[in-house]
């Protein structure tokens, strides 16, 4: 029973748990629809990517791919390739390298923007630089790095106008070099570093950044004590979001960097296509995807400041 | 007009039994409420009465057909959401031809009709606007309007006025009475509030835990509740707990009062109810009425409302009751002062159930 | 500060747009070496119309997109009714499950389909790039939809039904005209994923059967002249059309 100081009501209510109502409409006859309903996207997906990555990790342990007939050797010796092939290590080193400048400057130039477009703009404008943001997001991204060749190449638009200025200059060699990379990575993926930040810059209650200004907090110290804490889960995903595929990328560097551009992605992408080595390749692969799982992992373990609601 | 009669329904959701063996009578014509706490099965029984759900046992009866496994939309019913469930890409008058269409109506016959019932539920010139940009309260109307167009066999209510302020509630009680005694539509009327059956009620089921435990007129429930629960659910009620002597309760603390109600044996221990405005406070020395309990106490705290006073008073046993009174001359009693709480035997109302 | 951030983001947009831009300006360039200053020329637009490989690459392209958006919107939009308004064991797992195709980097999915389909004998070509594409548009398709389906109130199907629907007319009545612009804008975002794809692509390709954007790669690696600009130009205008066109109807269907 209640306590009872003789004002409250006596009132003994049911203890037992409520059922929720959306198990109300669940009829025991369903499940062939369910099924139904789910079997072909989840076909797809079985026959394109689950079988797919499983009859990968069964082909990163085999000697051979075996095809024409050849027996199945099991070893492990793909996955000691960074032991037996040291050069893999300065590749495997440029691409860690690659996705940590580019997520580093996402960071940097994206950040800013999304707090400026969160805070500087209001309305239509703020909508219509929010559409512009994202909208290179969903074109093609092999085009967007083309279009890199067109500034950076010898004759490209810098080289030819910093010629105009001072027509001595020795060729630049901009593009085929790391920066190359760098800036055609940060152009592809920056959009991802400004979506996610400003959503959770977005999600910052106004009410939070007045109270540190009526606590007299200036506006630098607002932003290092209150918004950036609480922007910080948006860039860690932007992060994540950006590491994870550049690490992984062969058609920039292969366009963007020339002879500089060899990436775990160009390796990769060479035992498929040009060296016909599937199972080390098939090994290097999964050695990036478990650099992925592993990263993801412990992203998702960060612990993420609630706003209040 | 179609009594709706339900026999041994029973329902289980997983390891839970939501309704357990439940029989009840829908009297043709009339308003009944079930009334019930969150988790009392009230909104289930209200689904297999609309069909939405085939009960794992019993029966439902609409006039005199065994609908039990007839689904919803071959039962003729009306319902009526706690959320209006307004077809949002259609116009209001859409939505209330919806169901006359569906029952093979031409557009035309259906349009008339509908602007008719939009007429009766006090609407009219709406029937172009969107449901989104209707208030609250005329959304409900417009689904009660959809509801009862198709006049059905009968009406069902799922907590129809939860969603609205308490003004606009009391506003549309009044209205819905006004309907369901224009229409003579027999009524199903699912709430948790208990003001709210009792002023639009004919009569009153409460549930618990997957059962009726009593059903009636709502004075007579109010009157004579049978349980601790329905007493409490009811109204506002105090228990008191002892033991039958001759002929009378012996309380904890020593006081004797009477009932008017024959009491069991001589020995057995009794909880009985008594309603906190059925309770005249007398100072210790007056003179009682005679015949009446009179319960030493003393005042803890009061409670001022303009017209009423509530007070919290403690027995000399220790048991907390609470007790209103008529704001007559301005006093209030301050905390400690000491009390007599009368009242007449017949408002002593024996409990079927334990005490605690 | 708001002048300041103003300033930083138009830096930032003229950074996003510059390139493309230029590259854009290139399709009407006349020299082939891509020479300054320009002389303004359409004729690589025109030289495209007798570019055999491209067009057949681009018809592949259009082609696949639109396989790709009616079956990934169909099959992902039962699957999303299903994972968003029925209740059962196993419905998490199966809402995870949608997450690897998008995180995983494309390199490593697109190279174990090639080496799944070569050795089932699924093989490579149309189909299979239809069959890729349809598993990397799907988890965006149910992510879509789904959202769709949570925003409709679940009684609306109920209330039709007790006015004299039966289940499936009130799902065509009801939640099919509710649920539209969000199966329209999940149509045009698959169309557009698949456009867009070139890695799962340029693994599943075949000699003579490929799409845009790996005949744009090839070319790229082999030597180019701007008739790349102009239909790199054509393909990066369709699919900024096609997103603002999702951009508009997803907002109308968040309105409701």
């Amino acid at each position: 029973m209640p306590s009872d100081d003789g004002l409250g009501r006596a009132r003994s209510v049911a203890s037992r748990p409520r059922v929720p109502v959306a198990m109300q409409r669940q009829t025991r006859r369903d499940w062939p629809a369910t099924l139904g309903l789910l079997a072909p996207a989840y076909g797809v997906l079985l026959i394109a990517v689950f079988l797919p990555l499983a009859v990968m990790a069964f082909f990163s342990f085999l000697k051979q791919a075996p095809f024409g007939g050849r027996p199945l050797v099991f070893t492990l010796e793909h996955y000691l390739a960074f032991v037996n092939r040291p050069y893999l290590i300065d590749v495997a080193w440029r691409s860690i390298s690659l996705g940590l400048w580019t997520t580093g400057l996402s960071i940097a130039i994206g950040l800013p923007a999304a707090l400026a477009l969160a805070r500087a703009t209001r309305g239509r404008a703020r909508e219509t630089i929010f559409i512009l943001i994202i909208l290179p997001f969903w074109s093609n991204g092999l085009v967007r790095v083309f279009s890199w060749t067109m500034v950076l190449r010898d004759g490209g638009i810098i080289d030819a106008g910093l010629r105009w200025l001072l027509p001595s200059l020795p060729p630049l060699g901009l593009l085929y070099s790391f920066p190359a990379m760098v800036v055609g990575l940060v152009h592809a993926y920056l959009p991802y570093m400004i979506l996610t930040c400003y959503l959770s810059i977005l999600a910052i209650d106004d009410k939070i950044v007045e109270a540190a200004a009526s606590l007299g907090a200036r506006s630098f110290t607002i932003f290092r004590t209150i918004v950036l804490p609480l922007a910080l889960p948006g860039v860690m995903s932007g992060a994540v979001l950006i590491f994870v595929p550049v690490i992984g990328s062969f058609m920039e560097p292969r366009i963007l960097g020339g002879k500089v551009g060899v990436t775990m992605g160009t390796v990769i992408e060479d035992q498929f296509v040009q060296g016909f080595n599937w199972p080390l390749g098939s090994a290097l692969s999964f050695t990036m995807l478990a650099v992925v799982l592993v990263l993801l992992g412990a992203f998702s373990r960060v612990p993420r400041p609630r706003p209040t609601a | 007009m179609s009594a709706v009669a339900i026999d041994g329904v029973a329902q289980r959701f997983g390891a839970t039994l939501v309704l357990d063996d439940v029989s009840i009578v829908f009297e043709a014509g009339k308003l009944t409420s079930l009334l019930g706490p969150s988790g009392s099965g009230k909104t289930t029984l209200l689904r297999i009465v609309a069909g939405f759900l085939a009960p794992e046992a019993g029966s439902v009866r609409i006039g005199d057909k065994d609908v039990t496994m007839e689904p919803v939309w071959r039962r003729r019913i009306g319902f009526v959401f706690q959320s209006y469930a307004l077809f949002p890409h259609m116009s209001v008058l859409e939505n209330v031809m919806y169901g006359l269409e569906r029952r093979g109506m031409s557009r035309r016959a259906a349009g008339g009709k509908a602007g008719a019932a939009l007429d009766m539920v006090r609407l009219p010139g709406f029937a172009d606007r969107k449901p989104a940009s209707l208030s609250g309260g005329q959304q409900q109307r417009v689904a009660l309007a959809r509801a009862i167009v198709t006049k059905p066999t009968v009406l069902l209510l799922d907590e129809p006025l939860s969603a609205l302020d308490r003004r606009l509630r009391q506003e549309m009680q009044v209205e819905l009475l006004r309907i369901q005694r224009e229409s003579g539509l027999t009524t199903v009327f699912v709430t948790h509030d208990q003001e709210e059956a009792l002023a639009l009620s004919d009569r009153v089921a409460i549930l618990d835990r997957g059962r009726i435990i009593q059903s009636g007129a709502p004075a007579e429930i109010y009157e004579h509740p049978r349980t601790r629960f329905a007493a409490a659910f009811l109204g506002d009620a105090n228990f008191l707990t002892g033991t039958v002597e001759g002929g009378a309760i012996r309380l904890g603390g020593g006081a004797l009062i009477r009932a008017a109600s024959a009491l069991p044996g001589e020995g057995a221990r009794v909880t009985v109810a008594v309603r906190p405005e059925k309770i005249v406070l007398a100072s210790p020395g007056d003179a009682t009425v005679g015949g009446a309990n009179s319960l030493p106490s003393t005042v803890n705290a009061a409670i001022y409302s303009g017209a009423a006073l509530t007070y919290g008073v403690t027995t000399p046993d220790g048991t907390a009751m609470k007790v209103f009174a008529q704001n007559f001359d301005g006093r209030i009693l301050a905390a400690g002062a000491r009390v007599t709480l009368c009242w007449p035997p017949a408002q002593t109302v024996l409990l079927d159930d334990e005490g605690p | 500060m708001g002048a300041l951030g103003r300033i930083w983001l138009f830096l930032v947009l003229v950074f996003l747009y510059l390139p493309i831009v230029i590259m854009a300006l290139m399709a009407f360039n006349a020299s082939p070496f891509y020479a300054l200053p320009m002389t303004f020329t359409t004729k690589w637009f025109v030289d495209l119309s007798g570019n055999a490989k491209l067009i057949a690459a681009g018809r592949n392209s259009v082609l696949i997109a639109l396989v790709t958006a009616i079956v990934a919107t169909a099959i992902g939009t039962m699957a999303a009714l299903a994972l968003h308004r029925r209740q059962f064991r196993g419905r998490t797992l199966l809402r995870v499950l949608l997450l690897p195709p998008i995180a995983i980097p494309w390199l490593i999915i697109g190279t174990a389909m090639l080496v799944f389909f070569y050795w089932t004998g699924i093989g490579r070509g149309l189909h299979a790039m239809i069959l890729g594409h349809v598993a990397l548009a799907l988890p965006y398709v149910v992510l879509v939809v789904g959202a769709g389906v949570d925003s409709l109130r679940p009684d609306l199907e109920d209330a039709a039904m007790s006015l004299g629907s039966s289940p499936s007319d009130a799902f065509f009545r009801i939640t099919m005209p509710l649920l539209a612009p969000s199966i329209i804008a999940a149509a045009l975002f698959a169309f557009a994923v698949s456009l867009d794809q070139f890695v799962v692509s340029y693994f599943l390709a075949m000699p003579g059967v490929s799409t845009l954007p790996v005949e744009i790669y090839s070319a790229i690696r082999k030597g180019f002249t701007p008739e790349i600009n102009a239909i790199s130009t054509i393909l990066l205008v369709a699919s900024m059309v096609i997103v603002l066109g999702f951009a508009r109807l997803s907002r109308i269907g968040a309105g409701r």
